[in-house]
């Protein structure tokens, strides 16, 4: 909680006056707040300075610089990551114009990647770009190592043997990897990366670990200190439901064992405890919120969050139960969380510190939050201990993890997540291929016409791979490419066993007939779903 | 060629790009969305495109707003973003109006110009004004909203239009932007925000609303939050705390002779140190609540020490007053060396800040005394309201604010990132182009998700219908030509009103300012100054006149054929003016009346059975974002309105959050570009 605290007299202020004289100059000429923050004021409020550090130590390598790869890009520069490289080989031409934002006439004839560059460049001065002008395939035969220097791959309009070659590198390379796709009025995205560790995965509902049926001692001691029965008016109603929870609990233990409340006449039993002691008169309970409150709360006594199965998945992954000097910091800190658990935890995750909004008087609030923020102090030391320990294991300092990043990885202990990928090889092998899901989603109402352009847009590849060419790019044969599109499409689902009636003929005349046109709006949209 | 009369398939015919070349697109707001929609807009070949935006561009524009540059900082959206987008394409026709899309010049003849109108707006206000133009003028809305990773695009009002009266084909109409109620501004008691803190937000709103205008604001507009009438009274305590501050806005000037450092002081003792001592004397309201803490100054920050240093009241004359130039930005934690916008501030550090704050404005910044208004953007008036709200909150016990919260709390931040930008106008360009090739049943409202729900990230959904009780779009829509010039009033009620509208006692017809009724109950008076207005022409009556494309509101209340009252009725009146048609000649065609009035519907209750049905669908539909890509949104109105506890049980820490209909009680405060 944040709450004004220590005096601060470490301020330049009390040392000199000559301190002053500059700092009033500096008030006058340099703005405090660093020219960065407010540049990226309103998406440092979404994702925080963790989130923006991140953005902004990330190179990204950009094949193709379409419609597709130039809105992307964009939204990349503006975001602020370090640096890009564009790579394409083509020179603008005349069909490039309109439909692309960062090119206009002067650009005609000149290398595509290099305008690209220029005018990117000038959305964002703190990124550095660069380009090659050579073909995107070229480049993977001739000179895989060109990769080496980046964080992230974006490859567009990528034909899918490609594809697969450039997932192999990345792959060995430990490089993220992003497929983006548009065609026509279609788009498609593909991550491709190993593993993606999540410190804060922001979930959408999360239940505090409040620890009211496991209260520790100092916890207990706090919520035993208030008399209920004693206590004024006043007092009754403004004591945090934290407490009534608390009580309600040791009281329910002493008259009905270990077992917390299990069906629906058990917990009523427990609420009656609380409902007997409200105030009252003549024997109506007179309205108190706080108790209102405890009754509302009483599930997360009867269903302690507990460690959620994701939670559960990151500590005893494989990762996490055999370290080696390799190991990446998120698998040592979740080896560290691991201890703790099974340790001082007892099962249960670290304290996060903060409480819920609760009614009750301020003093009271503050004393029952300093509760929680001491326990979180103490887990948070626990945890570090643990991780000394772990890195001294492997080998490494005892301080290579700093405290701000253990902090951070503590109080998000809840919302850990690990999420790894199919490697696209795997997904479009004949072998490896997932029929089942393919076969499910083709018949299902809500997924079919999505799954149906995916196969389509696969399709599409492998016609070019046999002719060279995209289908319907010539006007006169597009009534052909129809029915070799078609059967390409049925080829394939007859590879993974799968019957042709899922496929929609309008989907597939759409597809031919929309030939390899690149609408921007349809870049602009597709263009955005990665972070 | 008839599969090419089909969605999509259409858009890659000649006929289709030739439309959409020649499509008149009225595009309001240049900022986050409006920059990508510009954009993707030129790119997909619209030609014929206005802009409207008031805005100057901002430093925190740059992370999005794409077609801006540092240089551009200061300079107008509408006419920076046409620049660029016309370099795109050069042969489309960009027009920039530096404008509020709410003056006179862009009334119901401009809107009628358009074929499409594209929202990309920041504020709850300009969107209903839009919606209600977009309505009269019958050209169909593209609204939409993003507010950080979430986003939606709806489609409104008649979607197809009638030009050839002679096809069968009915006009599609769908719902107006206002048929469904948007969630209302958040307010808070006065009595909580004077009085009885409890949460930093009442802190924030009391130094930005109340001290801030008082000190550095223009001065008629402090009163708004006295002069209100709270809609339930306040409780005794209250009254006689509210009474021990009233009137005594004098104090808050300088007085002659008085140091900038004396003011200062004076200042902060009066609210930190005897205001509070007034209020604990006020023992009702003390009873069941933690009493504040008075600050002592003298102990805080000793007279003489250097904190507030020496002005240089030089150095300003480069830069730009509200903080968008680089250089010469006036900041008080700065001149502390609190360089940490999320750092929490001592007290002694807050009172430093407020000090120094006074002292800036005072100095560097005098231009702005007396008519400065609270901007997110201006360092000086965020650190202000900081360390205001801050040194309040450590009176009444209340957890302080780093800069960074209090900023985004005191300005109303909505997050916008250029991603959902990008999706949400790709989504606009998509629902533009079904509207150009006339297929408005190919039109969906779609909402765009933060995570994939259940399967997908944007959910297109069907368009609803209009609801037929909607205050805006629900009246029937009548259309009248006349000379404004030579008609009359008394012409309008004999021969319109009372003639071909039949309108049946009592009626009103009311229009801005202007009003007149007929009612066998109005006082003599009333009827008096009514019958005085009769011989005027229509464009001198009062409140404006009733000139071409002005929109008049008709109200009356019919019979039944059983000769019982029938349900209040509604209608607007759209006037045309007509320069060449002269009434003196043949005052039988002085007006021309299109469109017809709806017939009497019994009262309300014999129809419920009917709408008890209807409802059931509304649960899943979710409110409509009032935020755009600015975040001028949801400013915090002040209610006066009483604290709705008895003073015993008010002690708590949770919010006491009064909905208040934002239509009924608009913000007594103007936003800052008006």
């Amino acid at each position: 909680m944040r709450r004004r605290s220590e005096p601060r007299e470490d301020l330049p202020h009390v040392t000199s006056r000559r301190w002053i004289a500059l700092l009033d100059k500096r008030t006058l000429s340099i703005p405090h707040v660093p020219l960065r923050d407010r540049k990226y004021d309103r998406q440092l409020r979404i994702w925080g300075a963790h989130g923006q550090q991140l953005l902004e130590s990330s190179r990204v390598c950009l094949l193709h610089c379409g419609p597709t790869g130039s809105e992307t890009l964009k939204n990349l520069v503006l975001g602020g990551i370090a640096a890009f490289t564009v790579v394409d080989d083509a020179k603008v031409q005349p069909h490039d114009l309109g439909n692309n934002f960062l090119l206009d006439s002067s650009s005609l004839g000149k290398s595509k990647a290099q305008h690209v560059t220029t005018l990117l460049e000038e959305l964002n001065e703190s990124v550095a770009g660069s380009f090659v002008e050579e073909s995107p395939s070229t480049l993977l035969e001739t000179n895989p190592d060109f990769f080496l220097s980046f964080t992230l791959v974006i490859a567009t309009q990528m034909i899918e043997p490609d594809v697969i070659k450039l997932e192999d590198l990345c792959h060995s390379l430990e490089i993220k990897l992003l497929v983006v796709r548009s065609y026509g009025l279609v788009g498609s995205l593909r991550a491709s990366l190993q593993e993606q560790t999540v410190i804060e995965s922001k979930p959408d509902n999360h239940v505090e670990n409040l620890r009211f049926h496991k209260p520790w001692r100092e916890l207990e001691d706090f919520a035993m200190s208030i008399d209920l029965a004693t206590a004024d008016d006043i007092l009754h109603k403004h004591t945090p439901y934290a407490i009534l929870l608390i009580q309600a609990t040791k009281q329910w233990h002493a008259t009905h064992g270990p077992e917390l409340p299990q069906n629906a006449r058990e917990k009523q039993a427990y609420r009656d405890i609380l409902q007997s002691w409200q105030r009252r008169i003549d024997d109506v309970p007179i309205e108190e919120e706080n108790f209102t409150e405890a009754i509302e709360n009483s599930r997360k006594v009867f269903a302690p969050p507990g460690i959620g199965r994701e939670v559960q998945m990151v500590l005893y992954d494989p990762k996490a139960m055999e370290l080696d000097p390799r190991s990446s910091d998120f698998w040592v800190l979740a080896a560290a969380l691991r201890d703790f658990v099974e340790g001082e935890g007892e099962g249960c995750l670290p304290i996060e510190g903060s409480i819920p909004d609760m009614w009750a008087t301020t003093e009271l609030f503050l004393a029952l939050q300093r509760v929680y923020r001491d326990k979180a102090e103490r887990d948070t030391a626990a945890v570090r201990g643990h991780l000394a320990r772990r890195l001294a294991s492997i080998g490494r300092d005892a301080a290579a993890i700093d405290a701000k990043t253990l902090r951070n990885f503590v109080k998000h202990a809840h919302c850990l997540r690990v999420v790894r990928w199919r490697r696209l090889a795997q997904e479009v092998a004949p072998g490896t291929c997932d029929a089942a899901a393919l076969r499910q989603a083709l018949g299902d109402e809500d997924t079919a016409a999505n799954a149906c352009l995916y196969l389509l847009l696969r399709a599409v590849d492998r016609f070019h791979t046999l002719h060279a060419r995209f289908p319907g790019c010539y006007d006169g044969e597009f009534e052909d490419d129809v029915p070799l599109l078609k059967s390409v499409a049925v080829g394939m689902l007859a590879e993974v066993g799968l019957a042709s009636g899922a496929l929609v003929d309008d989907l597939v005349h759409e597809v031919v007939r929309c030939g390899t046109l690149v609408y921007n709006a349809m870049a602009s949209t597709t263009s955005v779903f990665q972070f | 060629m008839v599969s090419h009369e089909r969605w999509p398939a259409v858009t890659r015919t000649d006929a289709f790009k030739e439309k959409v070349s020649k499509a008149k697109i009225l595009a309001v707001g240049a900022g986050g969305i409006g920059c990508e929609l510009l954009k993707t807009l030129v790119l997909s070949g619209f030609q014929h495109i206005a802009v409207v935006d008031m805005d100057t561009i901002e430093t925190s524009n740059l992370n999005r707003q794409f077609l801006f540059r540092r240089e551009h900082v200061g300079q107008s959206k509408a006419v920076v973003a046409a620049e660029a987008v016309k370099r795109l394409r050069p042969d489309a026709q960009i027009t920039a109006h530096q404008a509020n899309i709410k003056e006179d010049r862009f009334g119901i003849d401009f809107f009628d110009g358009f074929d499409l109108v594209l929202n990309g707006l920041d504020n709850l206000d300009a969107r209903r004004h839009v919606n209600r133009m977009c309505h009269a003028a019958r050209v169909p809305l593209v609204e939409s909203g993003t507010s950080g990773y979430t986003g939606q695009v709806s489609v409104h009002g008649q979607l197809s239009r009638a030009e050839t009266p002679s096809t069968s084909q009915p006009a599609i109409e769908a719902e107006c932007f206002e048929c469904q109620p948007k969630a209302a501004p958040k307010t808070y008691p006065v009595c909580t925000i004077r009085n009885t803190p409890d949460k930093p937000i009442h802190c924030v709103v009391w130094a930005k609303e109340m001290l801030f205008q008082r000190l550095f604001g223009r001065q008629e507009g402090v009163s708004d939050l006295d002069s209100h009438q709270a809609a339930e009274p306040p409780s005794e305590a209250d009254k006689e705390a509210l009474a021990l501050q009233k009137d005594d806005a004098s104090a808050f000037l300088m007085v002659p002779g008085e140091s900038i450092e004396g003011y200062s002081r004076r200042i902060f003792d009066r609210l930190y140190c005897s205001d509070i001592k007034r209020l604990l004397s006020v023992q009702d309201l003390w009873k069941a609540r933690t009493k504040p803490k008075p600050l002592d100054l003298a102990e805080l920050v000793p007279i003489n020490a250097p904190s507030a240093g020496p002005s240089h009241v030089n150095g300003h004359a480069n830069g730009h007053p509200n903080g968008t130039s680089e250089a010469a930005v006036a900041s008080a934690s700065a001149a502390l060396g609190l360089t940490d916008d999320h750092a929490m501030w001592s007290t002694a550090d807050n009172a430093k800040v407020f000090l120094k704050a006074i002292e800036l404005y005072r100095t560097v910044r005098a231009q702005d005394l007396g008519a400065a208004v609270f901007d997110k953007e201006d360092l000086l008036a965020c650190e202000f309201v900081t360390a205001a709200a801050n040194l309040r909150s450590i009176v009444f016990g209340i957890p302080t604010q780093s800069l960074f919260d209090t900023k985004g709390m005191a300005g109303n931040i909505i997050h916008a990132i250029a991603t959902t930008n990008a999706i949400v106008s790709g989504l606009i360009v998509g629902e533009a182009m079904k509207l150009v090739a006339n297929m408005p049943h190919k039109c969906r409202v779609s909402w765009l998700n933060e995570r994939p729900n259940p399967k997908t990230v944007i959910n297109p959904v069907e368009l609803s219908t209009r609801a037929p009780d909607c205050a805006v779009c629900g009246p029937a829509l009548l259309t009248l030509h006349t000379n404004t010039h030579t008609a009359t009033l008394g012409d309008l009620v004999s021969q319109v009103l009372k003639g071909s509208m039949g309108l049946s006692q009592p009626w009103s017809i009311t229009c801005s300012d202007f009003m007149y009724e007929e009612d066998e109950d109005l006082e003599e008076d009333e009827a008096d100054t009514y019958a005085a207005l009769s011989p005027r022409p229509l464009k001198d009556l009062p409140g404006g006149g009733l000139g071409n494309g002005a929109v008049v509101s008709i109200a009356d209340q019919p019979l039944l054929e059983d000769g019982s009252p029938a349900r209040k009725r509604s209608m607007q009146l759209i006037i045309r003016h007509q320069a060449d048609w002269d009434g003196q000649r043949d005052p039988s065609q002085q007006f021309r009346l299109i469109g017809s009035v709806p017939a009497p519907v019994p009262p309300a209750g014999a129809a419920e059975g009917q709408k008890a049905g209807a409802d059931d669908d509304e649960d899943d539909v979710p409110l409509l974002m009032e935020n755009g890509a600015g975040e001028d949104e949801d400013e915090i109105v002040i209610l006066p309105a009483a604290e709705k506890r008895p003073a015993d049980a008010q002690l708590k820490r949770k919010a006491e959050v009064a909905e208040a209909d934002a239509a009924e009680n608009p913000s007594p405060k103007r936003r800052r570009a008006e």
